[in-house]
């Protein structure tokens, strides 16, 4: 009996191994694709402030240049 | 539910049919399990590169403003410096007097575009099975579509959409050109003007926000009306200007009404191009809710401009010419039949005479007044009347003997129909030049209903005419109108198509129409034009 056994045994056991070997790489995987997911809705999120600033830098850039402009020809006009 | 961007390909490890010759099972399952797992690596690592392009790509962009950014910067700072040192005076005048200041406002558009969807949703698109190909049948057909647009179209909604903008806008400026004409003719009114431009920004940001949001208009009538007390004279213009408010401005309110009064329940979109002068529209919903009006005006010793003349023309039934009130539609005939028929009698109330016309066929005795005054203007009115002949011939006979003391010599009706059949008399006569070309294309759409009105009001004089001398005439006249019409439809077609894909403009254009002054919806239109 044990004879029969050992080798189904033995196979048993190299089975459960091999599913746990399986098991640790896939949750890794998983583990690293919601790493991606949330990097990219965080580096996202940060574009996005980043680009409201620079927006309202050129904006505030463009007015500062308008003003500067009609100065500067005012300036040439007493000239 | 989310629409998943990428998924990582082989979903079951081991959701395999094993082979029949193999003699360990488990470790067949275990090889196609670990060989299922690289292949999950090598999707997982393609999500990542392309997570990163995606950041990558976005990161760069920013870098390339920020680079421009410094360099401006930079700029600003060498120019002030060189400045500061030399100036002496500055005086504000010279620095409002200028152009003033308008920063570049770039709207993001076409944000959901096939263009511009992320490459995974595209492959996944892709996997997707083609749609028939109906195009090749496109060199066959002879109107020219596409054969697949029969099928599928991803863009009919905003083609929709913009059809009606431009239509609107269209209407617009003819309202608004008509107003001036009226405008002109009522100097007395033009201190009224001013007050209008600043209510229709305010209802336009109203209407802007939402329809939801239009339910705050009987609030706003109340606060308008304190403010407006001294508006509560009779003049007509800030009537009309209000009244051209009127289908954007009382958003809720006219449009249940406009559409109570057409019998077209749903979009009030589409009930805008029927309406052609909201003016008229807007005197019988006064008419229609003066109940409302009166107790609240009664309770406010001040009222709204329009809830004056609402009250005032409510009261006084024989109103004075242009707004006839609509629930007396025989008073206004005689007073504007007694107005004279110039070119200008205000398109009144084109749709809702419809609705009010069954249960009230006009009285004969007002009418006889007419003929005398109606023949300065005889041949261009009378198409319309010969349009609506047919139409109203059959109503009068439905409902029985016509009322037999109408004059039949009572051809030149009323001012209803005039504004319709004026693209039609055009080539006839020169005679009404007034309301300037009103849309034809509105013609089509509000041909039926203006026919009709015309029609049941003087129908029933023409039976004992002759029926086949007026059908005749009505084709010929509709075969002129017809011609006109498509001339413009063509004219409206090309200017449709220079349009483009561009929201942004359409709408601002629209607005333009809505709320400037015509000198400024020239520039700025010339302006749209041009882009």
């Amino acid at each position: 009996m044990s004879g029969q056994d050992d080798p189904v045994q033995r196979e048993i056991h190299q089975d459960w191994a091999n599913r746990e070997y399986i098991e640790v790489i896939t949750s890794s995987i998983k583990k690293i694709a919601d790493f991606l997911n949330s990097f990219d809705m965080s580096c996202r999120s940060r574009l996005a402030t980043l680009n409201e600033k620079l927006t309202a830098l050129e904006r505030r850039i463009e007015y500062i240049e308008a003003r500067l402009v009609i100065l500067s020809e005012t300036f040439t006009r007493q000239l | 539910m989310p629409l998943v961007k990428r998924s990582i390909e082989p979903r079951h490890l081991c959701h395999t049919v094993l082979p029949r010759a193999i003699k360990n099972e488990l470790e067949c399952v275990t090889n196609v399990s670990l060989a299922n797992v690289i292949r999950q690596l090598s999707s997982l690592s393609k999500y990542a590169e392309d997570l990163f392009g995606e950041l990558f790509n976005e990161a760069h962009s920013f870098s390339f403003r920020v680079n421009s950014l410094q360099e401006r910067v930079d700029r600003l700072s060498i120019s002030v410096t060189q400045l500061d040192p030399k100036e002496e005076e500055l005086s504000l005048q010279d620095i409002t007097m200028r152009k003033a200041f308008r920063s570049s406002t770039i709207q993001d558009q076409q944000l959901f575009a096939r263009q511009s969807l992320p490459i995974p949703l595209q492959e996944t698109f892709d996997l997707c099975e083609q749609p028939p190909p109906l195009n090749i049948l496109t060199p066959y057909r002879d109107d020219g579509k596409e054969g697949l647009k029969f099928y599928t179209n991803p863009s009919y909604f905003f083609d929709l959409w913009r059809e009606k903008m431009l239509q609107d806008t269209e209407d617009k400026r003819k309202e608004k050109r008509k107003q001036k004409v009226r405008g002109n003719d009522r100097t007395l009114e033009a201190e009224k003007v001013p007050r209008a431009p600043h209510d229709r920004k305010k209802e336009w940001q109203k209407l802007a926000l939402g329809a939801e949001l239009a339910e705050e208009d009987p609030e706003e009538a109340l606060k308008h009306r304190e403010p407006n007390g001294s508006a509560a004279y009779h003049d007509r213009a800030p009537l009309y200007l209000d009244g051209m408010d009127g289908p954007f401005s009382l958003a809720a309110l006219p449009y249940s009404q406009m559409n109570e009064l057409l019998n077209r329940p749903g979009d009030r979109m589409y009930t805008r191009p029927h309406d052609p002068p909201p003016p008229p529209p807007m005197h019988p919903l006064g008419d229609i809710k003066p109940p409302s009006m009166i107790s609240s005006s009664s309770g406010f010793s001040d009222s709204r401009p329009q809830s004056p003349a609402q009250t005032h023309g409510f009261s006084s039934n024989t109103p004075p010419p242009p707004p006839p009130p609509l629930p007396p539609p025989p008073p206004p005939l005689p007073s504007m039949s007694g107005s004279g028929q110039r070119g200008t009698p205000p398109p009144p109330i084109p749709p809702l005479p419809i609705q009010q016309q069954p249960p009230a066929i006009p009285p004969p005795p007002t009418l006889q007044i007419a003929p005398g005054v109606l023949h300065p203007a005889p041949p261009p009115v009378a198409p319309p009347l010969h349009l609506s002949s047919p139409a109203r011939l059959q109503q009068v006979l439905d409902k029985g003997p016509p009322p037999g003391q109408l004059d039949c010599t009572l051809l030149p009706p009323p001012p209803p129909p005039p504004p319709l059949p004026l693209p039609g008399a055009r080539s006839s006569s020169p005679c009404p030049p007034g309301p300037p070309p009103p849309p034809s294309f509105l013609s089509g759409a509000v041909a039926s209903p203006l026919s009709h009105s015309s029609g049941k009001k003087h129908a029933a004089c023409l039976p004992p005419i002759s029926d086949a001398r007026s059908v005749l005439l009505e084709a010929i006249r509709k075969g002129i109108q017809l011609r006109k019409v498509e001339e413009q439809r063509e004219q409206e077609a090309a200017k449709h198509e220079r349009v483009g894909n561009d929201v942004a403009t359409i709408l601002s254009r629209r607005i333009a129409v809505e709320y400037s002054d015509s000198e400024d919806e020239s520039e700025f239109d010339e302006g749209d034009w041009i882009e």
